[in-house]
Protein backbone atom coordinates (compact mmCIF):
# COMPACT_ATOMS: atom_id res chain seq x y z
CA UNK A 1 0.00 0.00 0.00
CA UNK A 2 2.93 2.42 0.87
CA UNK A 3 4.59 1.84 -1.81
CA UNK A 4 2.03 2.04 -4.74
CA UNK A 5 1.29 5.21 -2.97
CA UNK A 6 4.32 6.44 -3.30
CA UNK A 7 5.00 5.66 -6.45
CA UNK A 8 1.79 7.06 -7.28
CA UNK A 9 3.11 10.23 -5.44
CA UNK A 10 6.57 9.92 -7.73
CA UNK A 11 4.65 9.92 -11.13
CA UNK A 12 2.18 12.49 -10.52
CA UNK A 13 4.98 14.16 -9.42
CA UNK A 14 7.11 13.63 -12.56
CA UNK A 15 3.84 14.46 -14.77
CA UNK A 16 3.89 17.71 -13.44
CA UNK A 17 7.72 18.31 -14.26
CA UNK A 18 6.60 17.11 -17.46
CA UNK A 19 4.52 19.41 -18.22
CA UNK A 20 6.60 22.26 -16.90
CA UNK A 21 9.27 21.09 -19.70
CA UNK A 22 6.96 21.07 -22.44
CA UNK A 23 5.39 24.86 -21.37
CA UNK A 24 9.64 25.40 -21.59
CA UNK A 25 9.93 24.09 -24.76
CA UNK A 26 7.30 26.19 -26.40
CA UNK A 27 8.70 29.24 -24.66
CA UNK A 28 11.60 28.95 -26.64
CA UNK A 29 9.76 27.74 -29.85
CA UNK A 30 7.39 31.09 -29.25
CA UNK A 31 10.43 33.16 -28.45
CA UNK A 32 12.57 31.88 -31.55
CA UNK A 33 9.75 32.56 -33.70
CA UNK A 34 8.91 35.73 -31.96
CA UNK A 35 12.34 36.90 -32.67
CA UNK A 36 12.72 35.57 -36.45
CA UNK A 37 9.85 38.14 -37.09
CA UNK A 38 11.07 40.93 -34.75
CA UNK A 39 13.73 42.32 -37.27
CA UNK A 40 16.45 41.98 -35.15
CA UNK A 41 15.04 43.67 -31.91
CA UNK A 42 15.85 41.42 -29.27
CA UNK A 43 14.45 40.96 -25.86
CA UNK A 44 16.06 39.22 -22.83
CA UNK A 45 12.72 38.80 -21.12
CA UNK A 46 11.27 37.28 -24.64
CA UNK A 47 14.31 34.77 -24.86
CA UNK A 48 14.58 33.71 -21.71
CA UNK A 49 10.85 33.29 -20.50
CA UNK A 50 11.72 29.53 -20.78
CA UNK A 51 13.47 29.38 -17.92
CA UNK A 52 10.84 30.54 -15.43
CA UNK A 53 9.05 27.24 -16.32
CA UNK A 54 12.34 25.24 -16.26
CA UNK A 55 14.02 26.42 -13.53
CA UNK A 56 10.85 26.91 -11.29
CA UNK A 57 9.14 23.99 -12.32
CA UNK A 58 10.32 21.25 -14.65
CA UNK A 59 13.86 20.99 -12.47
CA UNK A 60 12.56 21.28 -9.04
CA UNK A 61 10.00 18.56 -9.66
CA UNK A 62 12.65 16.39 -11.81
CA UNK A 63 14.23 16.00 -8.28
CA UNK A 64 11.23 15.85 -6.27
CA UNK A 65 9.91 12.96 -8.32
CA UNK A 66 13.49 11.43 -8.35
CA UNK A 67 14.33 11.80 -4.24
CA UNK A 68 11.10 11.98 -3.60
CA UNK A 69 8.68 10.75 -0.72
CA UNK A 70 8.10 14.41 -0.35
CA UNK A 71 4.29 14.46 -0.68
CA UNK A 72 2.92 18.27 -1.35
CA UNK A 73 0.80 18.69 1.77
CA UNK A 74 -1.97 19.67 0.30
CA UNK A 75 -2.96 21.30 -3.25
CA UNK A 76 -3.33 24.65 -1.90
CA UNK A 77 0.41 25.31 -2.04
CA UNK A 78 0.81 23.47 -5.42
CA UNK A 79 -2.51 25.63 -7.04
CA UNK A 80 -0.10 28.96 -5.48
CA UNK A 81 2.80 27.87 -6.45
CA UNK A 82 1.67 26.70 -9.95
CA UNK A 83 -0.05 30.42 -10.29
CA UNK A 84 3.08 32.06 -9.63
CA UNK A 85 4.94 30.45 -11.79
CA UNK A 86 2.58 31.20 -15.04
CA UNK A 87 2.67 34.75 -13.76
CA UNK A 88 5.91 35.10 -14.57
CA UNK A 89 5.93 33.13 -17.18
CA UNK A 90 3.51 35.39 -18.93
CA UNK A 91 5.03 38.64 -17.89
CA UNK A 92 7.99 37.52 -19.29
CA UNK A 93 6.58 37.33 -22.60
CA UNK A 94 4.36 40.22 -22.35
CA UNK A 95 7.69 42.41 -21.43
CA UNK A 96 9.30 41.18 -24.55
CA UNK A 97 6.37 41.56 -26.58
CA UNK A 98 6.50 44.73 -25.34
CA UNK A 99 9.98 45.73 -25.21
CA UNK A 100 10.72 44.38 -28.69
CA UNK A 101 7.71 47.01 -29.86
CA UNK A 102 9.23 49.53 -28.17
CA UNK A 103 7.12 50.49 -25.62
CA UNK A 104 6.21 50.61 -21.89
CA UNK A 105 2.96 49.79 -19.37
CA UNK A 106 3.09 49.65 -16.00
CA UNK A 107 0.62 47.00 -15.98
CA UNK A 108 3.42 44.47 -16.52
CA UNK A 109 4.42 45.22 -13.06
CA UNK A 110 1.30 43.38 -11.56
CA UNK A 111 2.74 40.01 -13.39
CA UNK A 112 6.11 40.30 -11.56
CA UNK A 113 4.42 40.65 -7.82
CA UNK A 114 1.76 38.48 -8.54
CA UNK A 115 3.88 35.89 -9.80
CA UNK A 116 6.73 36.14 -7.04
CA UNK A 117 3.95 36.77 -4.29
CA UNK A 118 2.10 33.59 -5.31
CA UNK A 119 4.93 31.52 -5.61
CA UNK A 120 6.48 32.89 -2.50
CA UNK A 121 3.13 31.92 -0.39
CA UNK A 122 3.12 27.88 -2.01
CA UNK A 123 6.29 27.69 -1.28
CA UNK A 124 6.24 29.17 2.38
CA UNK A 125 2.76 26.75 2.77
CA UNK A 126 4.91 23.84 1.08
CA UNK A 127 7.36 24.09 3.67
CA UNK A 128 5.37 25.01 6.68
CA UNK A 129 3.14 21.43 5.69
CA UNK A 130 6.32 20.11 5.26
CA UNK A 131 7.30 21.15 8.58
CA UNK A 132 4.31 20.44 10.74
CA UNK A 133 4.28 16.39 8.61
CA UNK A 134 7.84 15.87 10.38
CA UNK A 135 6.82 17.14 14.06
CA UNK A 136 3.08 15.13 13.66
CA UNK A 137 5.39 11.97 12.72
CA UNK A 138 7.86 12.37 15.59
CA UNK A 139 4.55 12.77 18.33
CA UNK A 140 3.48 9.53 16.78
CA UNK B 1 -11.38 29.55 0.43
CA UNK B 2 -11.90 26.07 0.00
CA UNK B 3 -11.68 26.53 -3.96
CA UNK B 4 -8.73 27.39 -3.67
CA UNK B 5 -7.57 23.95 -2.84
CA UNK B 6 -9.21 22.03 -5.78
CA UNK B 7 -7.31 21.96 -8.99
CA UNK B 8 -9.74 22.43 -11.35
CA UNK B 9 -11.76 24.78 -10.35
CA UNK B 10 -8.18 26.63 -9.08
CA UNK B 11 -7.04 26.12 -12.76
CA UNK B 12 -9.75 27.48 -14.61
CA UNK B 13 -10.49 30.09 -12.36
CA UNK B 14 -6.91 31.38 -12.58
CA UNK B 15 -6.21 30.43 -16.45
CA UNK B 16 -10.12 32.85 -17.05
CA UNK B 17 -7.64 35.79 -14.82
CA UNK B 18 -4.73 35.47 -16.68
CA UNK B 19 -5.64 35.60 -19.91
CA UNK B 20 -8.42 38.10 -19.48
CA UNK B 21 -5.38 40.26 -17.78
CA UNK B 22 -3.04 39.50 -20.34
CA UNK B 23 -5.80 41.02 -22.76
CA UNK B 24 -6.41 43.77 -21.14
CA UNK B 25 -2.40 45.13 -20.88
CA UNK B 26 -2.06 44.27 -24.57
CA UNK B 27 -5.53 46.53 -25.40
CA UNK B 28 -4.33 49.21 -22.73
CA UNK B 29 -0.98 49.19 -24.47
CA UNK B 30 -1.62 48.87 -28.37
CA UNK B 31 -5.29 49.61 -28.91
CA UNK B 32 -7.44 51.55 -26.11
CA UNK B 33 -7.73 55.22 -27.47
CA UNK B 34 -7.52 57.71 -24.36
CA UNK B 35 -8.17 61.48 -25.65
CA UNK B 36 -6.65 63.67 -23.07
CA UNK B 37 -7.03 67.04 -24.55
CA UNK B 38 -7.20 68.04 -28.22
CA UNK B 39 -5.13 71.11 -30.25
CA UNK B 40 -7.77 73.86 -30.79
CA UNK B 41 -7.86 75.82 -34.36
CA UNK B 42 -6.01 78.90 -34.47
CA UNK B 43 -9.56 80.41 -34.64
CA UNK B 44 -10.51 79.74 -31.53
CA UNK B 45 -7.11 80.38 -30.15
CA UNK B 46 -7.40 84.03 -30.89
CA UNK B 47 -10.72 84.25 -29.16
CA UNK B 48 -9.63 82.16 -26.34
CA UNK B 49 -5.83 83.75 -25.68
CA UNK B 50 -2.39 81.15 -26.00
CA UNK B 51 -2.33 78.51 -23.25
CA UNK B 52 1.08 77.13 -23.08
CA UNK B 53 0.21 73.85 -20.35
CA UNK B 54 -2.11 70.85 -21.54
CA UNK B 55 -3.44 69.75 -18.24
CA UNK B 56 -3.76 65.94 -18.44
CA UNK B 57 -7.39 66.26 -17.23
CA UNK B 58 -9.58 64.74 -19.99
CA UNK B 59 -10.81 67.77 -20.56
CA UNK B 60 -10.75 69.40 -24.17
CA UNK B 61 -9.05 72.82 -23.25
CA UNK B 62 -5.81 73.36 -24.61
CA UNK B 63 -4.52 74.96 -27.80
CA UNK B 64 -1.52 74.92 -29.89
CA UNK B 65 1.69 77.18 -29.26
CA UNK B 66 0.84 79.17 -33.35
CA UNK B 67 -0.08 82.35 -32.14
CA UNK B 68 -1.45 84.96 -34.38
CA UNK B 69 1.92 85.44 -36.35
CA UNK B 70 1.41 82.42 -38.13
CA UNK B 71 0.34 82.63 -41.75
CA UNK B 72 -2.47 81.68 -43.14
CA UNK B 73 -1.88 78.02 -44.42
CA UNK B 74 -3.09 78.91 -48.39
CA UNK B 75 0.00 81.51 -48.68
CA UNK B 76 2.32 79.17 -49.63
CA UNK B 77 0.22 77.67 -52.88
CA UNK B 78 0.15 81.09 -54.05
CA UNK B 79 3.60 82.46 -54.10
CA UNK B 80 5.53 79.25 -54.32
CA UNK B 81 7.54 77.65 -56.73
CA UNK B 82 7.08 74.10 -57.20
CA UNK B 83 9.29 70.88 -59.24
CA UNK B 84 9.29 67.38 -58.00
CA UNK B 85 12.07 67.93 -55.76
CA UNK B 86 11.96 71.36 -54.65
CA UNK B 87 9.53 73.55 -53.04
CA UNK B 88 10.43 77.61 -52.35
CA UNK B 89 8.59 80.55 -51.64
CA UNK B 90 9.71 83.76 -49.72
CA UNK B 91 9.76 82.30 -46.35
CA UNK B 92 10.29 78.38 -47.27
CA UNK B 93 13.18 76.91 -49.28
CA UNK B 94 13.23 72.80 -49.73
CA UNK B 95 15.49 70.52 -52.00
CA UNK B 96 14.81 67.16 -51.73
CA UNK B 97 17.89 64.86 -52.55
CA UNK B 98 18.17 61.49 -53.05
CA UNK B 99 21.71 59.49 -51.60
CA UNK B 100 22.79 55.68 -52.29
CA UNK B 101 24.94 54.63 -49.52
CA UNK B 102 25.65 52.07 -47.52
CA UNK B 103 23.58 49.79 -49.82
CA UNK B 104 20.74 51.87 -48.86
CA UNK B 105 18.49 54.62 -50.27
CA UNK B 106 18.63 57.73 -48.28
CA UNK B 107 16.12 60.67 -48.54
CA UNK B 108 17.48 64.39 -47.31
CA UNK B 109 15.11 67.14 -47.52
CA UNK B 110 17.48 70.54 -47.39
CA UNK B 111 15.71 72.97 -45.39
CA UNK B 112 15.68 76.88 -45.01
CA UNK B 113 13.31 78.97 -43.30
CA UNK B 114 13.17 82.36 -42.33
CA UNK B 115 11.44 81.59 -39.02
CA UNK B 116 11.57 78.87 -36.72
CA UNK B 117 7.67 79.01 -36.57
CA UNK B 118 7.83 77.22 -39.67
CA UNK B 119 9.30 74.46 -38.22
CA UNK B 120 6.29 72.70 -36.46
CA UNK B 121 5.48 69.09 -35.03
CA UNK B 122 1.39 67.94 -35.15
CA UNK B 123 -0.40 65.14 -33.59
CA UNK B 124 -2.27 62.29 -34.94
CA UNK B 125 -6.28 63.57 -34.84
CA UNK B 126 -5.28 66.68 -33.85
CA UNK B 127 -5.40 65.42 -30.45
CA UNK B 128 -2.63 64.28 -27.54
CA UNK B 129 -3.52 61.27 -25.98
CA UNK B 130 -3.17 57.43 -25.45
CA UNK B 131 -3.12 54.93 -29.22
CA UNK B 132 -3.73 57.71 -31.14
CA UNK B 133 -2.34 57.26 -34.03
CA UNK B 134 -2.69 58.27 -38.02
CA UNK B 135 -0.34 58.05 -41.21
CA UNK B 136 2.56 60.31 -41.08
CA UNK B 137 1.12 61.51 -44.75
CA UNK B 138 -2.47 61.98 -42.97
CA UNK B 139 -1.48 64.12 -40.45
CA UNK B 140 0.59 65.97 -43.08
CA UNK B 141 -2.29 66.59 -45.23
CA UNK B 142 -4.43 67.93 -42.06
CA UNK B 143 -1.72 69.93 -41.12
CA UNK B 144 -1.26 71.55 -44.93
CA UNK B 145 2.62 70.14 -44.28
CA UNK B 146 5.08 71.29 -47.45
CA UNK B 147 7.43 68.43 -46.07
CA UNK B 148 7.03 66.05 -43.13
CA UNK B 149 8.57 63.02 -41.37
CA UNK B 150 7.38 61.10 -38.65
CA UNK B 151 8.09 62.04 -35.33
CA UNK B 152 8.84 60.60 -31.62
CA UNK B 153 5.98 58.46 -31.20
CA UNK B 154 5.67 59.73 -27.92
CA UNK B 155 1.81 57.44 -27.60
CA UNK B 156 4.43 54.61 -27.34
CA UNK B 157 6.14 55.48 -24.29
CA UNK B 158 4.04 56.43 -20.87
CA UNK B 159 6.88 58.98 -19.82
CA UNK B 160 9.26 61.23 -21.61
CA UNK B 161 8.51 65.22 -21.95
CA UNK B 162 5.84 66.28 -24.21
CA UNK B 163 6.54 69.46 -25.28
CA UNK B 164 4.94 70.77 -29.22
CA UNK B 165 4.70 73.95 -30.67
CA UNK B 166 5.17 75.98 -27.34
CA UNK B 167 2.74 73.66 -25.38
CA UNK B 168 3.65 71.27 -22.82
CA UNK B 169 1.65 68.18 -22.46
CA UNK B 170 3.65 65.74 -20.91
CA UNK B 171 6.04 66.33 -17.71
CA UNK B 172 7.02 63.22 -16.57
CA UNK B 173 10.84 62.62 -17.17
CA UNK B 174 12.46 59.31 -18.38
CA UNK B 175 15.90 58.92 -16.75
CA UNK B 176 18.69 59.36 -18.47
CA UNK B 177 16.33 60.01 -22.28
CA UNK B 178 18.28 62.77 -24.48
CA UNK B 179 15.52 64.68 -26.05
CA UNK B 180 16.29 67.36 -28.82
CA UNK B 181 15.04 70.78 -27.80
CA UNK B 182 14.45 73.80 -30.54
CA UNK B 183 14.41 77.06 -29.31
CA UNK B 184 11.96 79.99 -30.37
CA UNK B 185 15.05 81.27 -32.37
CA UNK B 186 15.42 77.55 -34.48
CA UNK B 187 18.36 76.43 -32.69
CA UNK B 188 18.88 73.36 -31.53
CA UNK B 189 20.49 71.92 -27.81
CA UNK B 190 20.32 68.13 -26.91
CA UNK B 191 19.14 67.99 -22.69
CA UNK B 192 19.05 64.54 -21.22
CA UNK B 193 15.16 64.67 -19.01
CA UNK B 194 16.91 63.66 -15.20
CA UNK B 195 19.30 66.80 -15.92
CA UNK B 196 16.28 69.54 -16.86
CA UNK B 197 12.32 70.05 -16.13
CA UNK B 198 10.01 70.16 -18.83
CA UNK B 199 8.63 73.44 -17.49
CA UNK B 200 12.28 75.02 -17.52
CA UNK B 201 12.17 74.38 -20.72
CA UNK B 202 9.16 75.63 -21.73
CA UNK B 203 10.01 79.01 -19.54
CA UNK B 204 12.85 79.49 -21.22
CA UNK B 205 11.43 79.16 -24.70
CA UNK B 206 11.50 75.77 -26.13
CA UNK B 207 9.13 75.21 -29.21
CA UNK B 208 9.14 71.86 -29.58
CA UNK B 209 10.71 68.59 -27.99
CA UNK B 210 11.33 65.90 -29.47
CA UNK B 211 11.86 62.83 -27.04
CA UNK B 212 13.67 59.65 -28.78
CA UNK B 213 17.00 59.59 -29.86
CA UNK B 214 19.83 59.08 -29.28
CA UNK B 215 21.61 62.32 -30.70
CA UNK B 216 23.69 60.70 -33.37
CA UNK B 217 25.88 64.18 -33.99
CA UNK B 218 26.86 66.75 -31.30
CA UNK B 219 28.69 69.94 -32.15
CA UNK B 220 29.35 68.47 -35.40
CA UNK B 221 30.80 65.28 -34.04
CA UNK B 222 29.43 61.84 -34.31
CA UNK B 223 28.87 60.75 -30.62
CA UNK B 224 27.45 57.22 -30.98
CA UNK B 225 29.27 54.56 -31.12
CA UNK B 226 29.39 51.71 -33.87
CA UNK B 227 27.50 49.38 -31.89
CA UNK B 228 25.26 51.77 -30.46
CA UNK B 229 21.51 51.12 -30.83
CA UNK B 230 17.87 51.97 -30.25
CA UNK B 231 17.02 50.05 -27.65
CA UNK B 232 17.78 46.34 -28.10
CA UNK B 233 17.59 47.21 -31.78
CA UNK B 234 21.05 45.39 -32.92
CA UNK B 235 21.03 46.03 -37.21
CA UNK B 236 20.70 48.39 -39.67
CA UNK B 237 16.68 49.91 -40.36
CA UNK B 238 14.55 52.34 -41.66
CA UNK B 239 15.93 55.48 -40.02
CA UNK B 240 14.19 58.94 -39.77
CA UNK B 241 16.37 61.98 -38.06
CA UNK B 242 16.17 65.48 -38.00
CA UNK B 243 19.52 67.97 -38.37
CA UNK B 244 20.48 71.39 -38.05
CA UNK B 245 23.04 72.39 -40.38
CA UNK B 246 23.31 76.62 -39.33
CA UNK B 247 20.72 79.14 -38.47
CA UNK B 248 17.47 78.03 -39.43
CA UNK B 249 18.94 75.60 -41.94
CA UNK B 250 17.65 72.01 -40.99
CA UNK B 251 17.90 68.67 -42.68
CA UNK B 252 15.15 65.99 -42.23
CA UNK B 253 16.81 62.41 -43.15
CA UNK B 254 14.51 59.61 -43.74
CA UNK B 255 16.61 56.07 -45.04
CA UNK B 256 14.57 53.01 -46.87
CA UNK B 257 15.16 49.49 -44.91
CA UNK B 258 14.35 45.63 -44.64
CA UNK B 259 14.06 45.59 -48.75
CA UNK B 260 16.21 43.75 -51.14
CA UNK B 261 16.61 47.21 -52.53
CA UNK B 262 17.85 48.54 -49.21
CA UNK B 263 19.53 47.32 -46.37
CA UNK B 264 19.18 50.06 -43.91
CA UNK B 265 21.13 51.94 -41.42
CA UNK B 266 23.01 51.67 -38.07
CA UNK B 267 22.50 54.43 -36.24
CA UNK B 268 25.98 55.00 -36.45
CA UNK B 269 25.96 54.52 -40.71
CA UNK B 270 23.18 57.14 -40.41
CA UNK B 271 25.48 59.49 -38.03
CA UNK B 272 28.39 59.31 -40.14
CA UNK B 273 26.50 59.66 -43.37
CA UNK B 274 24.14 63.16 -41.90
CA UNK B 275 27.85 64.31 -40.72
CA UNK B 276 29.45 64.36 -43.95
CA UNK B 277 26.69 66.47 -44.93
CA UNK B 278 27.79 69.11 -42.38
CA UNK B 279 25.04 68.86 -39.56
CA UNK B 280 26.45 70.20 -36.31
CA UNK B 281 23.48 68.35 -34.29
CA UNK B 282 21.47 65.21 -35.70
CA UNK B 283 18.97 63.87 -33.45
CA UNK B 284 17.29 59.90 -34.15
CA UNK B 285 13.68 60.10 -34.48
CA UNK B 286 11.41 56.62 -34.63
CA UNK B 287 12.36 54.23 -37.39
CA UNK B 288 11.57 51.15 -38.47
CA UNK B 289 8.05 50.87 -39.84
CA UNK B 290 7.73 54.34 -38.91
CA UNK B 291 9.63 56.19 -40.90
CA UNK B 292 8.02 58.06 -43.42
CA UNK B 293 9.02 61.47 -45.85
CA UNK B 294 6.10 62.99 -47.10
CA UNK B 295 6.97 66.12 -49.49
CA UNK B 296 4.29 67.84 -51.50
CA UNK B 297 1.46 65.55 -51.06
CA UNK B 298 3.20 62.31 -51.50
CA UNK B 299 5.00 59.63 -49.41
CA UNK B 300 8.74 59.67 -51.06
CA UNK B 301 10.22 57.02 -49.20
CA UNK B 302 9.16 53.48 -49.23
CA UNK B 303 8.14 52.74 -45.36
CA UNK B 304 7.63 49.24 -44.60
CA UNK B 305 7.71 47.15 -41.27
CA UNK B 306 7.85 43.56 -42.59
CA UNK B 307 10.52 44.21 -45.80
CA UNK B 308 7.38 42.66 -48.00
CA UNK B 309 4.77 45.67 -48.36
CA UNK B 310 5.65 48.45 -49.00
CA UNK B 311 3.00 50.84 -46.74
CA UNK B 312 2.93 53.79 -43.70
CA UNK B 313 2.61 52.58 -40.16
CA UNK B 314 0.69 55.14 -37.96
CA UNK B 315 2.13 57.22 -35.62
CA UNK B 316 1.57 59.65 -32.93
CA UNK B 317 2.83 62.85 -34.35
CA UNK B 318 4.95 64.04 -37.33
CA UNK B 319 7.82 67.35 -37.25
CA UNK B 320 6.89 69.34 -40.62
CA UNK B 321 7.50 72.62 -42.49
CA UNK B 322 4.65 74.37 -43.39
CA UNK B 323 2.11 77.40 -42.56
Amino acid sequence: MFISDTKAQRMHIAKTGFVYLLVSLFCVLFGAVYEHFSHEVYSGYMIYAFVFPLAGGALPFAVLSLYGRIRPPGRLSLNLYNAGIAALTVGSIMEGVLEIYGTTNDLLRVYWFVGFGLAGIGLMLYVTGLLKNKSRKENL
Amino acid sequence: MGFLSKKYVWAILYTVLLVSFTLYTALDTFVITRVYSVVQSEESEIDSGANSTAAESGSQNESSAEGTESADSSQFTESAVITENAYSDQNISITITEYREYDTTIYVADVYVSSAEYLQTAFAQNAYGQNITEKTSVIAEASNAILAINGDYYGSQKKGYVLKNGVLYREAPSSDQEDLVIWEDGSFEIITESDVSASTLLDNGALQVLSFGPALVMDGSVSVSESEEVGKAKASNPRTAIAVVDDLHYLFIVSDGRTDESEGLTLYQLAAFTQSLGAEIVYNLDGGGSSTMYFNGEVINNPTSDGNSIKERSVSDIVYIGY
